[in-house]
């Protein structure tokens, strides 16, 4: 907790925005600056789609900042499945598998996102498995977490 | 976002072939530029896997591709240093054997056409087999006259752009992930992913093609050399590496390897009249093999090409670009195939284009929105 904390403290503006994420906690600076260089910087004004429930994913997407809205296709209000706020990511089935998007996400508010691409990703496990093993270890905690709460939801 | 399952319609068909005519006409005039950058690229992939392995032993890209680069500009430096002394020392000697190579091959080939008119009575009036030898002396004598001092103008106008080579494949090697996404921050939001796929195919498909000749040139070397070994041909090693290189431009550069093959054997072994045979055979082996197997096994994956239209490419490059267009058309053609794959997915998708025109009004709509009041 306090070596995330010095961390934060002593990381150049760029790579603290990254730090916030969830999945990118456990990086030291210097494989967070490896995966900075894969990452590509995207923003979203309030309403825009990020993506359409069917197409075909190729990147997840980390929230750096605003909110984001996962519905059914279309349907913001009436179906809404999560929102989702700084820190977290969505679209990760994407580095899993080639299966189309399961859901639409969208911005609910104006937003900065970080995107990674599958292939960036699994080159990274070829040049710095260290960094994608990490990487790897924090989504299935998070999958598994996801899995734990629908599990629960449906039981109830 | 994987690559569409059915392959590019015909009108977008008829400007992928409109548009690689169309660079290789501007190519041809830029030549000094493009030959070192698909030289560049060539170095680019074959320094790739190494940079790789560096980068996973823990050095920075920065560090990997100086290391890499500056190690073959210092080979090629070295290279250049023993070389020239050895040009210099040798040069009376190396002139004088390529004078005996051509008369030998002159005389082989005359000999051959002479056998042909006295066996044929329609070819004795062409008399095409007679100063066929004096002709190649002519040329050889003359040669310095006639041809040197173009040649060695040509020589120092390419000097200056092949030398940019290591430099292009530094920085490709350097600075690959951030052109990519100095490109991908260029295209709007809708299109992203598309662009980033695009830029992954084209990657790969130019990774196969160049990987893919570096293969087929190492296929073609071992096979050549080992023939030619086989047949008890002097230096089988030097002469397999040679026409394996000039093989890399389609059609005429097996032919001239071919010859000059021809032209050792009939010289250092005149007497063996079955060599010749041997040496023909031995090419027209490699060359079916190339294209039967190796070509289609090795480039095909790279292109997915019908043979017919990789046919009446090369026809349409050799017409507009000559050997340059030869040797650039099939790459040319691969990468604008991939754009024109994927721009024909990009256009005939009404969802993306939607997507993108909601976006573009929403960000008008913002724009618009009162300064003066608070977010």
């Amino acid at each position: 907790m306090l070596n995330r904390l010095i961390r934060s403290k002593f990381d150049p503006p760029h790579l603290a925005a990254l730090r916030t994420i969830a999945l990118f906690s456990d990086l030291s600076r210097r494989e967070l600056r490896t995966l900075d260089g894969l990452l590509h910087r995207r923003s979203y004004t309030r309403n825009e789609i990020v993506f359409d429930e069917g197409e075909e994913g190729q990147t997840v997407y980390f929230i750096l900042s605003g909110q984001i809205l996962v519905c059914r296709q279309g349907r913001p209000e009436e179906a809404a499945i999560a929102e989702l706020g700084a820190g977290q990511c969505f679209g990760e089935m994407a580095l899993l598998d080639n299966a189309p998007r399961m859901a639409q996400a969208r911005a609910a508010e104006d937003c900065e996102l970080a995107v990674l691409f599958r292939d960036d990703f699994l080159g990274l496990l070829h040049t710095h498995a260290v960094v994608a093993s990490k990487l790897s270890l924090a989504l299935a905690h998070m999958l598994g977490q996801r899995l734990r709460v629908a599990v629960n939801r449906f039981v109830a | 976002m994987r690559p569409p399952r059915q392959g590019p319609g015909p009108l977008t068909w008829i400007a992928i072939i409109g548009v690689t005519c169309l660079s290789l006409f501007l190519f041809k005039k830029i030549l000094w530029l493009v030959v070192p950058f698909m030289l560049g690229l060539l170095l680019y992939y074959l320094l790739a896997p190494f940079a790789r392995r560096l980068v996973m032993a823990g050095a920075s890209p920065t560090l990997a591709a100086g290391v890499l680069s500056g190690g073959l500009l210092l080979l090629l430096g070295g290279w250049l240093l023993v070389l020239y002394p050895l040009a210099i020392a040798n040069a009376g000697e190396w002139q004088a054997g390529e004078l005996r190579y051509l008369t030998g091959g002159g005389l082989a080939l005359e000999s051959a056409a002479l056998g042909l008119q006295q066996k044929f009575a329609i070819l004795r009036h062409a008399h095409f087999g007679e100063d066929f030898r004096q002709h190649l002396l002519n040329l050889v004598n003359h040669f310095a006259e006639n041809h040197l001092g173009t040649m060695l103008a040509t020589l120092a106008a390419w000097l200056p752009s092949l030398l940019l080579t290591p430099a292009i494949a530094f920085f490709l090697l350097k600075d690959g992930t951030r052109l990519r996404k100095f490109i991908g921050n260029a295209v709007p939001n809708a299109y992203f992913e598309k662009t980033l796929y695009l830029m992954h195919a084209l990657d790969r498909t130019a990774r196969l093609y160049f990987t893919g000749l570096l293969k087929l040139f190492a296929i073609d070397a071992a096979l050549l050399a080992g023939g030619l070994w086989a047949y008890g041909m002097p230096s089988p090693l030097a002469l397999g590496l040679i026409a394996a290189t000039l093989g890399v431009i389609p059609y005429l550069g097996p032919l001239l390897g071919c010859g000059l093959a021809v032209m050792v054997a009939a010289t250092d072994l005149p007497d063996q009249a079955g060599l010749i045979y041997g040496v023909l055979g031995v090419f027209a082996l490699v060359r079916v093999l190339d294209d039967v197997l190796f070509l289609p096994y090795v480039m095909g994956k790279s292109l997915h090409l019908h043979p017919l239209l990789t046919l009446l490419m090369f026809f349409i490059g050799e017409a507009i670009a000559g050997v340059a267009g030869l040797m650039l058309v099939i790459p040319i053609l691969g990468v604008v195939m991939v754009i024109g794959e994927t721009a024909e997915g990009v256009l005939l998708d009404d969802r993306l284009r939607a997507r993108h025109v909601y976006a573009r009004r929403l960000r008008r709509q913002e724009a618009r929105r009162d300064p003066y009041r608070r977010p």
